[in-house]
């Protein structure tokens, strides 16, 4: 498959602030794309860039083989877009604030089968002020999709939104997807990122620092997993047992840093069996991405 | 065009939706009207001072002026030519009439600065003299008055205030629901979220002129109606040149809001910027008594707000009945007015 979007050398600068630096990247057709930073990495201004909504100090970005740069408004054509906290008219229904949304359009969906999707039928006639965080954001889902975009960008989807409702978006997305539409969107959210994506760019301070499918960023920067054991006593060296690199405790926990997670696993049952080891119960850890952040940058996404 | 459409009728629907803008444009300047009816109405109107200079004609001079004591619009004031003329250009006159020594045609002086309290002082003394005319029962006219004629109709109070209460409302849904409106509409990120759409600036922006303009006009012919059933008032001009001073208020505002909305940061602030103009504004520029009431010494600077001139055409045309036409530069000043204000308003435009 062609790439849908390409990014190449994109830079923007507020002030003495360089917001983005040199980014490049390329999100092929049918794929999430995710952006993963902390707050401020510069992961909005680089969609609203692509979008159409900013521009670039320097670099290129082109959406379906459009220039944005040079024709965003036909790139608007072509895009849904999901921003971070853009309000509504309060005083119009959901119902109408799709249709008037979908006149601004060429090309629109209409507003039933919509609704249908995203379930907000039986909220078609609620004035916008009344509904739930949830229902705002999957409305914001309807406006974006409404003139049947090939691409959908989407800004911290699920910020603000409870547990709950956070899982509901995450299959309404997945769902939007099986459509066949391409996603680009920002989170903050390691479980989101690692649940909804195909591909992760790493970002912090404007640039990529990795770029890859979750697996392979786990793989390639997270490190080892790790065994808890609630360990009672133990007649054995620990740094023998199969795969183990590392030994270090926390918070009663014994903690097992392994690069071979089953042969550690396996090993451990069976000291336990033969009475080298005694525990209360083990744990299995992966390491996520939010450990290949944490390697990366040395901090935590949500410092 | 589809898009302008849309606009148009959404801006519609949340503008009904909203009571409150409603209210303050419709139910807030009868609610006025009523009140300063009341305050001034009951006596009977504002007082011109007339200033009459007798060139030696008593028999004209002593019934003509015996006569217009009785009228409770007027305080008389016999003077010598040259203290009437100086007191004229301090602006303490509306009016100076000369009696001459001989003929029956009196000559009337005004300050064209003070040019609206003076006609209406003109006109109520031309109906005067025309009565006084019949009461010589059949005798042809003893006493004219030079000066152009204007429809001879009888300018209650009512009559003055009206359009002064559709130019004021006029220029308050412009400051204070178009200012705050966009302003909020940019805060709450709704611009941005419309930006990103192909729909083209102006399409968005057309409609909600469009929807101004309509809720503009709807809110005058409700003003206008209940003006004239319920307080009685009359339009003495035509209702067509009234509806085209509309619109061009209208538009004017527009701007002018939308030029306070895109020099405020945020809603609240839009909203004081807008009140702060309007309300002193409301106050000087002859809404609701005429310039002339006001001190001297800011009337200058007074007649350079927008709200004058639009004051003065509509209530030329309406109270007065005098022709759109008369009014060409007081158009003109406010067509500059808009002019200004859209260039300010779309150059510091910012979409968040």
């Amino acid at each position: 498959m062609d790439a849908i979007v390409k990014v190449l050398n994109l830079r923007k600068r507020y002030g003495a602030v360089e917001a983005v630096r040199d980014l490049s990247f390329s999100v092929q057709a049918g794929e999430i794309f995710g952006i993963l930073g902390p707050n401020g990495a510069g992961k909005t201004t680089t969609l609203e860039i692509i979008e159409g909504l900013r521009r670039a100090d320097g670099g290129e970005a082109h959406v379906a083989g459009i220039d944005v740069h040079a024709d965003p408004q036909s790139v608007k054509a072509v895009i849904g877009v999901q921003l971070q906290e853009a309000g509504f008219f309060d005083r119009l229904t959901v119902e109408e604030t799709i249709n008037l949304f979908g006149a601004f359009h060429r090309q629109r969906l209409p507003a039933a089968p919509l609704m249908k999707s995203l379930e907000l039928t039986e909220k078609r006639r609620a004035l916008v002020e009344t509904l739930s965080g949830g229902q705002r954001q999957r409305l914001s889902l309807a406006l974006a999709l409404v003139n049947d975009p090939k691409v959908l960008f989407l800004d911290e989807p699920t910020t603000g939104l409870d547990p709950q409702a956070r899982r509901h978006l995450w299959s309404t997305i997945e769902a939007i997807r099986k459509d066949g539409r391409t996603i680009v969107m920002t989170t903050h959210y390691m479980e989101e990122a690692q649940r909804l994506c195909d591909r992760v760019a790493v970002l912090d301070h404007g640039q990529i620092l990795a770029l890859g499918t979750p697996a392979d960023l786990v793989r390639q920067h997270a490190g080892t997993s790790t065994v808890a054991l609630a360990l009672e006593s133990a007649d054995a060296d620990l740094r023998g047992i199969t795969g183990v690199e590392e030994v270090s405790q926390s918070n009663g926990d014994l903690r097992l840093h392994t690069r071979d997670p089953l042969g550690t696993l396996h090993a451990v049952v069976e000291m336990r069996r033969t009475g080298q080891l005694r525990y209360r119960s083990l744990r299995l850890e992966e390491p996520t991405l939010e450990d290949v952040f944490l390697t990366l940058t040395g901090r935590r996404l949500r410092e | 065009m589809r898009a302008f459409a849309a606009m148009l009728a959404t801006s519609i629907k949340t503008y009904v939706r909203n009571r409150g803008a409603v209210f303050f444009g419709v139910a807030f300047p009868l609610i006025l009207m009523g009140m300063i009816g009341v305050a001034f109405g009951g006596r009977d109107t504002i007082q011109f001072t007339i200033s009459f200079v007798d060139e030696g004609n008593p028999q004209v001079a002593t019934p003509l002026l015996t006569g217009l004591r009785q009228v409770p619009v007027f305080r008389i004031v016999e003077e010598s030519r040259a203290s009437a003329l100086a007191q004229l250009k301090e602006g303490d006159r509306s009016l100076v009439v000369v009696i001459p020594a001989r003929g029956t045609t009196l000559e009337a002086f005004y300050d064209s600065s003070q040019e609206q309290s003076s006609r209406t002082a003109l006109m109520i003394l031309e109906r005067f003299v025309a009565e006084a005319n019949l009461r010589v029962s059949g005798a042809p006219a003893l006493l004219r008055v030079t000066s152009s004629p204007i429809a001879g109709e009888r300018v209650r109070f009512f009559d003055f205030l009206l359009p002064g209460i559709l130019a004021m409302t006029i220029a308050q849904t412009g400051l204070l629901g178009v200012a705050p409106a966009i302003a909020e509409m940019r805060e709450r990120l709704l611009l941005k979220r419309v930006m990103a759409t192909p729909v083209p600036p102006l399409a968005f922006l057309g409609g909600l002129l469009g929807r101004n303009t309509l809720v503009q006009f709807l809110q005058g012919v409700i003003i206008l109606l209940m003006g004239m059933l319920v307080f009685g008032a009359q339009v003495h001009g035509s209702l067509l040149q009234m509806g085209v001073l509309a619109l061009l208020g209208a538009l004017a505002f527009f701007g002018i809001g939308f030029a306070v909305s895109s020099l405020s940061r945020t809603a609240e602030t839009a909203n004081l910027f807008g009140s702060v103009i309007f309300f002193p504004m409301m106050f000087l520029s002859g809404t609701f008594w005429p310039r002339e009431f006001m001190p001297e010494a800011i009337r200058p600077l007074i007649a350079y707000l927008p709200l004058s001139p639009l004051v003065d055409a509509m209530r030329g045309v309406s109270a007065l009945g005098e022709p759109l036409g008369q009014f060409g530069g007081a158009i003109l000043y406010l067509l500059g007015w808009t002019a200004a204000a859209f260039v300010i308003a779309v150059r510091r435009f910012r979409w968040e």
